[in-house]
């Protein structure tokens, strides 16, 4: 029952609200304070139940996020430890025997600036465009009156069941010229079905009055894009711009399978080639059976699995450095709240 | 009716394809040199290291050659074949291609114009010359007339009867500390094996407190075919495998995973045995090799079935002076598996001309020197390294220099005089991991081996842990010596083989078969009753058998017998001509 | 800027037509504002997204305005497309190698014709039909297992936009997602150390005397599935829950208010609106997964397959890639990476069928 009422007085609030859209949305050009949509500033009503409620809530997110946090800690704990101690699972809650050489030798590595800032070229570029063309792309999917719109978005969207195997993607990117070029990180990764179907998604959950009103201004469909599309969708495009950036920060199969010439290398790729040596070289000891010289060599050699966890470690603390930064787009929320206020 | 289909789905693709490249014109003759500096791509399928060659070895060449080394390295560059296939697709492998030849690699690389014939190229090549018999065998391999390559490890006017290596691969290592703690009791069988190791892990657990000590650690990350533990183990008797089927090494015995009275089942049967005595490592199944490394450098683990398991990680300089230790333990009945020398090479690798590459003339120089007693010493694998910096010779003996003592010690400290290149030992050592010529070969310039472990100079040294294994075991030298002396070891003569093309449907079944395999495998070797072990083996059979096993027995029992016959041959040609 | 002074060109020519056409259009969006205000996605039926609808309106002959300005909208989506077509749709000739025998570096030209060998291949005698049927009872209960916790995010996201403290749900927020980043590589390695026999959780519960001998956790195959979902609900649950996480934060909070000045509490709120809200996505992505339901991937019971085990985690992924193990048969993965491609389309287009008869509205 209550909700009922609640409902009504939302869709006539909603109704009424529409006929001052001009205004607001002058408001929102010249650029109005945008306020939090933060449910927490919701005024609350505190019960008893609801108290338990928190007390549970709030415990089981700290077993939770202490379980997740964990193992990272046993990587980082065990990328600084004793390298034979870790690979016999010793280190578990502190480190012992402490020491960087696994980083050295990581910081060591040929190539590592370069590699570093074509990571961060490919992260910055390539998200910076996927997210452009996600929201134009999901946006335009949207508009009705598009020409054949339902045809064109499958004709999108089935792609993201495609794979065409690796010597015919390798064959493409040739004959588009685009091997042992950096746009070949960028360009085949700018129209992403999954984040054209999640800005779709999410601008049809939002009410279409805002549009409808800049049209009848006489708004074209750039301008609506630009002026309200962008803004309110900045949770969503968020959300597509931090997967984006962690698929193109972690991504070497493209530099594997497309680049040759190791100034382009991403630093996955090189890390992963250096991980990859010492697999081949630990490997290696099978086939080397039979000579007594050069064995003893091996033993003081640094196991894949705790190059592994170096690694882990060094790509995932940019990410997580970065991050925080996205946050906020989730927390402040739409700016239709401002454009109602 | 095909054939139409075919055109049909092949102009589809046409556009592309054509553009994909790599017909399979032969390239043309081109003897010119332009004289500049040259980057030579190596596409390399054995190296561990991706990159341009450094140090005192890319000196070496720069100065000789006027080239410089650009490794490709798919083991480095990851994804499997995927280096490999895009590579190709686009028609150029590189200008040196090292490449395994086996399943029609070698054969599908000359019809696809990949790699280049030499012949026009050998005027004045003494060395590749004195390896004809191993271009010759890789032309066969590749199923067309010409010089395509050279081998692997090849050991030109070698015995085919005597062992190449000095350790055989498999035999039954032993912590010979604990073993001389529990008295040298005598091994006559299995069983009794069984029994010596339970005495040396109570011991061990005695000794150090730790109850997670087994005699025996298995693992699971080399699995194909079978448990690879397991095929260690038939090694121990004299076989080796071919697929999914092992023979003895003189061709005389052969049986399939699947034979009940086979090797393989037997050697499993042994593990069931070992597993019900409590002395199997429970995390067997579950543990990779980088963890059983670790237990095997900590001391957990008492038992290995190869040599370049334990060894390396406990026979270090201080461990050996204390008399601690792997060594091979005085089991009775046991034939280790070992192979002769190979006059033609280790044929499962070689090395070829790339078919785009410019200079070629020059190139070829380059292999030839790679398989000249100075450039097999420089390739200082197993060998000695530059001669006059790491060796000299006194007395018509070859030693090593006190640098080249200290880069048997430990290679990765020695720093090289800047006149050779400067930058430590390790930094500059060749990173191509091809070996052209077997390191106990016969060096014919110093008439020793190239392999500064067998110089009687380096034979003389010694330690706690090798005279007391040593006065147990008939005084031998050498673990390879022991089994000699004791009649412990049976060789296969080193014949040029390799795998036969197989059709791909047939190796599409047979990796079905092998998971099947593998996994009863593992659970009948740790199950903890006979008749657990009997169902597992059962269901094995009828797995297996269900998916077309006889059609790979036929396979494997061919390709035995064609080794056999091969093996056969090279014995005759040699005998033939050392009278 | 071609473009976008057509589009100008098309809105300022046509004047008074877009008024009167643009009238009644709006006034269908202000229902469609409470539609979705009043969060009845049934109701939005009503809304029909009927692209003729529109245009209907002012139905003439060639081509009216309206069309013409969706045609231009179209133009602008066409340097996008051209990008599809680049590189999603031409790269699809190399479906033709399924149909080869094709072996690098041999070319297509030279390969051999085999028509649908390696399609058969996977059900050609009846050991293998009975391994097939283990494994996509496997895929089926694994990613059955994975659809019914889908929610899973969604409870999280809310239960964590519950917490009132601001710094510590950002904590929470960015550690949640830290598992997603540790390759199953990784993840099997820390596992290993925790659970092995000797591992730390043997370790501690055998000396507090809670067990006497080591608990199995690795190799044994009992509840497998549950423990693969356990597993990768740890590792994808905070990374997931981002997408609602931002859903979230869009809605619009005076649906709150005005929920609270009729007397709403927090749970009352939670189950008319923000879940409300929230479908849309929800169903959204279900469906994708439904039609993901043969792709389970592979790395992570790779990982955690052993002898004892394998019977039931072996899923569709990794048994192709242990019978194509040491094979690189790139034809034989050509046609089942087809096959895939096909049952997902089929699938999906099978749950938008689905969820135009309940809803009344397709999705895709």
């Amino acid at each position: 029952m209550t909700t009922a009422t609640a409902t009504n007085k939302v869709t006539m609030k909603s109704s009424i609200k529409n006929n001052n859209v001009h205004k607001k949305l002058k408001k929102l050009k010249e650029g109005a304070p945008q306020h939090p949509s933060d449910p927490n500033q919701r005024i609350r009503q505190h019960s008893k139940g609801e108290n338990v409620y928190n007390i549970f809530n709030i415990l089981f997110f700290a077993i939770f996020t202490f379980l997740c946090f964990y193992p990272f800690y046993y990587l980082i704990i065990n990328s600084v430890s004793n390298n034979q101690l870790s690979a016999s699972g010793k280190i578990n809650w502190w480190i012992e025997g402490l020491h960087f050489d696994n980083y050295s030798k990581v910081f060591a590595l040929d190539g590592l600036g370069t590699s570093a800032m074509v990571s961060l070229g490919r992260t910055v570029i390539g998200t910076a465009l996927t997210v452009i063309a996600s929201a134009f792309l999901g946006f335009m999917f949207t508009q009705q009156q598009m020409w054949h719109r339902k045809f064109w978005y499958r004709f999108v969207i089935v792609t993201m069941y495609f794979n065409a195997g690796l010597i015919p993607a390798f064959i493409t990117m040739r004959n588009l010229g685009l091997t042992n070029t950096f746009w070949v990180y960028v360009i085949p990764a700018i129209v992403q079905p999954f984040n054209i179907i999640l800005v779709k998604t999410y601008i049809e959950s939002i009410p279409a009055s805002l549009q409808e009103a800049a049209e009848v201004d006489g708004a074209g469909t750039f301008m609506i894009f630009r002026k309200i599309i962008l803004p309110m969708c900045q949770p969503i495009l968020a959300t597509v711009a931090i997967f984006s950036a962690v698929g193109q920060w972690n991504s070497f199969q493209d530099t594997l399978i497309y680049i040759t010439d190791s100034k382009l290398y991403s630093l996955q790729y090189l890390l992963y080639q250096y991980l990859n040596q010492a697999s081949a070289l630990a490997a290696q000891v099978r086939a080397s059976a039979g000579s007594a010289v050069n064995v003893a060599a091996l033993a003081t050699q640094q196991t894949p699995t705790s190059i592994r966890m170096t690694i882990a470690v060094i790509v995932v603390l940019p990410i997580l450095f970065v991050y925080p930064f996205f946050q906020r787009y989730f927390v402040k929320g739409m700016t239709l709240g401002a454009v109602k206020g | 009716m095909n054939n139409v289909k075919k055109a049909l789905v092949a102009a589809l693709a046409s556009s592309a394809l054509i553009l994909a490249g790599c017909g399979s014109a032969g390239a043309p003759v081109d003897k010119s040199d332009d004289g500049k500096l040259m980057k030579v791509d190596v596409f390399d399928q054995r190296a561990n290291y991706q990159g341009m060659q450094k140090g005192w070895f890319a000196k070496i060449i720069k100065d000789k050659f006027n080239i410089e080394l650009n490794i490709i390295a798919p083991n480095i560059a990851g994804g499997g074949d995927t280096l490999f296939d895009t590579r190709s697709a686009a028609g150029n492998l590189g200008d040196i291609v090292i490449t395994s030849t086996g399943n029609g690699r070698l054969s599908k690389l000359v019809k696809s114009g990949l790699i280049a014939d030499m012949t026009p190229y050998m005027d004045g090549m003494k060395w590749l010359k004195h390896n004809k018999a191993s271009s010759d065998a890789l032309a066969e391999i590749a199923g067309k007339k010409g010089i395509w390559g050279f081998a692997h490890q090849t050991a030109a006017g070698m015995d085919p009867r005597k062992p190449e290596a000095v350790e055989p691969d498999y035999s039954p290592y032993i912590r010979w500390d604990y073993y001389k703690e529990i008295g040298y009791p005598k091994i006559p069988n299995l069983d009794a094996f069984i029994d010596v190791l339970k005495k040396m892990q109570d011991r061990a657990r005695q000794d150090t407190g730790k109850n997670n000590i087994y005699a025996i650690s298995l693992f699971k990350d080399w699995d194909g075919a079978f448990m690879s533990n397991v095929q260690g183990l038939t090694g121990w008797y004299g076989y080796n495998p071919q697929g999914s089927a092992f023979a003895l090494a003189d061709g005389t015995d052969k049986s399939t995973v699947l034979d009940k009275d086979g090797i393989y089942q037997k050697m499993l049967n042994f593990v069931h045995k070992a597993q019900m005595a409590g002395i199997v490592d429970p995390e067997s199944s579950t543990q990779s090799w980088d963890n059983l490394g670790t237990k095997v450098q900590d001391g957990l683990v008492l038992m290995s079935i190869w040599n370049y398991l334990g060894k390396p990680r406990q026979n270090t300089k201080a461990n050996m002076a204390k008399g601690v230790g792997f060594m091979i333990a005085p089991l009775e009945g046991m034939k280790a598996y070992a192979t002769g020398f190979r006059p033609a090479g280790d044929v499962n690798f070689a090395i070829a001309l790339g078919a785009k590459a410019k200079n070629k003339q020059r190139l070829v120089k380059f292999i030839n020197w790679l398989y000249s007693p100075e450039g097999v010493n420089d390739i200082s694998q197993y060998t000695a390294g530059p001669k006059g910096l790491t060796w000299e010779m006194k007395d018509g003996e070859p030693v090593l220099t006190k640098l080249g003592r200290a880069v048997a010690d430990d290679s990765s400290k020695v720093k090289i005089p800047a006149e050779w290149g400067g930058g430590t030992w390790q930094e500059g050592s060749q990173q191509l991991n091809f070996v052209p010529v077997a390191p106990a070969a016969i060096n014919p310039e110093t008439k020793q081996a190239y392999n500064p472990g067998l110089w009687p100079s380096e034979l003389k040294r010694t330690n706690a842990l090798l005279e007391d294994w040593r006065s147990h075991m008939e005084n031998a030298k050498t673990d390879m010596d022991y089994l000699v002396k004791t009649d412990k070891v049976i060789l296969q003569p080193g014949a040029p083989f390799t795998a036969p093309v197989e059709d791909s449907k047939l190796t599409a079944q047979r990796s079905q078969i092998n998971t099947a395999v593998v996994a009863n495998s593992w659970k009948a070797a740790l199950s903890n009753s006979d008749s657990e072990f009997d169902k597992h083996i059962k269901d094995m059979i009828e797995k297996a058998q269900g998916m077309g096993f006889d059609e790979i027995k036929k396979a494997d029992y061919d390709a035995i017998d064609a080794h056999t016959k091969v093996c056969d041959e090279v014995v005759k040609e040699y005998e033939k001509t050392h009278k | 800027m071609a473009l976008k002074h057509g589009s100008r060109k098309g809105s300022g020519e046509t004047g008074s037509s877009t008024v009167a056409v643009a009238a009644p259009r709006t006034q269908m969006s202000v229902l469609q504002a409470a539609m979705a205000a009043t969060a009845q996605p049934d109701e939005s039926a009503l809304n029909a997204n009927d692209p003729k609808q529109g245009s209907n309106l002012g139905k003439k002959k060639g081509w009216t305005p309206d069309k013409r300005h969706g045609f231009m909208m179209w133009l602008m989506t066409v340097p996008f497309l051209i990008l599809v077509v680049l590189f999603a749709y031409y790269p699809l000739f190399g479906w033709v190698y399924a149909f080869y025998d094709y072996q690098p570096p041999v070319p297509l030209s030279e390969s051999e014709f085999v028509g649908f060998q390696w399609f058969h291949m996977l059900w050609s005698n009846p050991t293998q039909l009975k391994t097939i049927g283990q494994v996509l009872l496997n895929t089926f209960g694994i990613s059955g297992l994975g659809i019914l916790t889908s929610f899973f995010p969604v409870a999280f996201a809310i239960a964590l936009n519950e917490i009132r403290s601001k710094w510590f749900r950002n904590i929470i927020q960015t550690l949640t997602t830290l598992p997603n980043f540790i390759s199953w590589v990784l993840v099997y390695a820390i596992a290993f150390a925790l659970f092995s026999s000797s591992g730390m959780v043997n370790t501690v519960l055998q000396d507090l005397h809670f067990i006497s001998k080591p608990v199995r956790f690795l190799d044994s195959g009992e509840h497998i599935w549950i423990k693969m979902l356990l597993w990768s609900t740890w590792k994808g649950l905070g990374w997931g829950a981002i997408l609602y996480l931002a859903a979230l934060s869009g809605i619009d909070p005076e649906l709150y208010e005005a929920a609270q000045v009729d007397g709403a509490n927090r749970w009352q709120q939670t189950i008319h609106i923000t879940i409300p809200q929230l479908m849309p996505t929800y169903i959204v992505l279900l469906m994708l997964s439904v039609s993901n339901f043969l792709n389970n991937g592979m790395d992570q019971y790779f990982v955690f397959q052993n002898a004892f085990n394998q019977e039931h985690i072996q899923v569709l992924d990794l048994y192709v890639y242990n019978i194509g193990m040491g094979n690189n048969s790139l034809s034989l993965a050509t046609a089942i990476s087809m096959l895939k491609s096909l049952v997902s389309v089929v699938l999906l287009w099978l749950v938008n069928t689905l969820a135009k008869r309940v809803r009344g509205t397709s999705i895709f």
